[in-house]
């Protein structure tokens, strides 16, 4: 790195890691490429792969500023997104040679325990009121998390699951909040408040519901068997 | 090198606080090119394969379905659009980020056939999509390290140091990677082997557009 582009501020020992950091993460790759080269079986080498996938992050770590920060979100996402859409090819091609129908069925759980009948509910109520008093994207992530630990443990007990259809509605329409709210921004923005609520509760659902949403995906996978 | 001497004459700036988008000859030709080519995409329809079968006069229609022609559609639309996208940007980092997200919409654009051959090859692509992930984003780390900034019309008029131009050559081989281009294409060519033709042909398209328009940040940048 650049001395003169770095600000006096900075110590000098972690200017000196960027080198180490760098030199670090091109090991890592290596190692990793060594191992998708050694190896034979189709499923090993995709996670093999995703060793390189975190060099990168390493790599991009190594900076640490801000517009390397805004570099990782996306190269993590994009890491994510491959590695699931790979799985997906080869989840088909299997079943497809299979000659079976690609839809996957993961394991089919009927587990009746005294514990999941009490705790899930004052666990999935507890979240949810967390969430909604932390607003915004973490608190949706929250909120869907508890969403989701109900309809699980319900499922797992070999219950009906209320009917959440009408979820994905809810998922959209708070999705037009929150880019009603980011409009009010600039256009009025001495409505600031307002608009700041507007867009952290329309995120709050959004996010709630999305999670919800791999519930109401999951029952559908379970009622298909 | 100079900016005006790449793609022409420089036509105008597009300020959008940080994200300065510049315009020259060159980038309104790409971009508006692509769109076309999106936009006629967007109309038509799909091709239906015949192939002859062996031994007899039959023939062996492969047709794509409906929910998969639509699938394909919104997916090869959602390139093209990334495709002019990395057409105009002036910056390096939003350039990275299309070419991310071009590597991912192929795949996704052949992950609904049914030939094996072809999963297979969207497979191996895949892979080294992935793995030239780590070149890719990792170059323009090392520009960023080694300028501070990643907006094209700053880096001009920086001159090439040493680590500039090794990270360069390693976002070189990580968009080569991405987009599947001479040294990775044997995992790519067979991809095409499937019915849908206009969808399938963005694959193309994108590629060859993107190694253009990178061919010309280098020689700006450098």
């Amino acid at each position: 790195m650049v001395a003169s582009l770095v600000p006096q501020f900075v110590p000098a020992f972690y200017q000196s890691m960027y080198a180490t950091a760098l030199y670090g993460g091109l090991i890592v790759a290596f190692i990793g490429l060594i191992g998708i080269a050694m190896e034979k079986r189709d499923i090993q080498v995709l996670i093999l792969t995703d060793i390189v996938g975190l060099a990168m992050l390493i790599v991009v770590a190594a900076v640490g500023t801000d517009l390397s920060e805004a570099l990782i979100l996306p190269g993590l996402v994009v890491e994510l997104a491959e590695i699931m859409a790979i799985s997906e090819i080869l989840i088909s091609r299997e079943m497809r040679k299979a000659d079976k129908d690609t839809s996957f069925t993961p394991m089919p759980l009927d587990i009746n325990m005294e514990i999941m009948t009490t705790a899930p509910n004052f666990i999935a109520l507890l979240l949810i009121g967390y969430g909604v008093f932390l607003s915004g994207f973490t608190g949706g992530a929250v909120a869907g998390g508890g969403i989701v630990i109900y309809v699980l443990s319900r499922k797992a007990r070999g219950l009906p699951i209320v009917v959440l259809d009408g979820v994905g509605a809810i998922s959209g329409i708070s999705w037009c909040l929150w880019i009603i709210g980011f409009l009010l921004f600039f256009l009025l923005p001495q409505y600031w408040l307002l608009s700041l609520f507007l867009a952290a509760l329309g995120l709050l659902l959004k996010v709630a519901s999305k999670i919800g949403l791999i519930g109401i995906l999951m029952r559908e996978e379970y009622g298909r068997k | 090198m100079l900016l005006e001497n790449v793609g022409g004459n420089l036509l105008g700036t597009i300020p959008l606080g940080d994200i300065v988008l510049y315009l020259n000859p060159l980038h309104i030709f790409l971009f508006v090119t692509i769109l076309v080519f999106t936009a006629l995409i967007a109309m038509s329809r799909t091709e239906t394969q015949v192939e002859a079968m062996f031994g007899s006069l039959d023939e062996n229609k492969v047709a794509v379905g409906k929910k998969e022609f639509k699938h394909r559609r919104f997916l090869a639309i959602i390139c093209g659009i990334a495709t002019a996208g990395a057409m105009i940007t002036g910056d390096l980092f939003n350039f990275t980020l299309f070419m991310a997200l071009i590597g991912i919409v192929n795949i996704g654009i052949v992950s609904a056939v049914k030939q094996v051959e072809v999963l297979n090859s969207a497979y191996q692509y895949g892979l080294i999509a992935m793995m030239c992930g780590l070149p890719l984003f990792g170059g323009a780390a090392m520009i960023l390290a080694a300028t501070g900034t990643l907006s094209l019309l700053e880096l001009a008029a920086i001159p090439a140091s040493p680590m500039m131009i090794f990270g360069a050559l390693v976002m070189l081989i990580g968009v080569c990677g991405e987009s599947g281009i001479a040294p990775f294409f044997a995992s790519k060519a067979e991809m095409f082997r499937t019915p849908g033709s206009p969808f399938i042909l963005i694959i193309h398209l994108s590629s060859l557009f993107i190694i253009v328009r990178f061919i010309e940040i280098l020689l700006t940048i450098l």
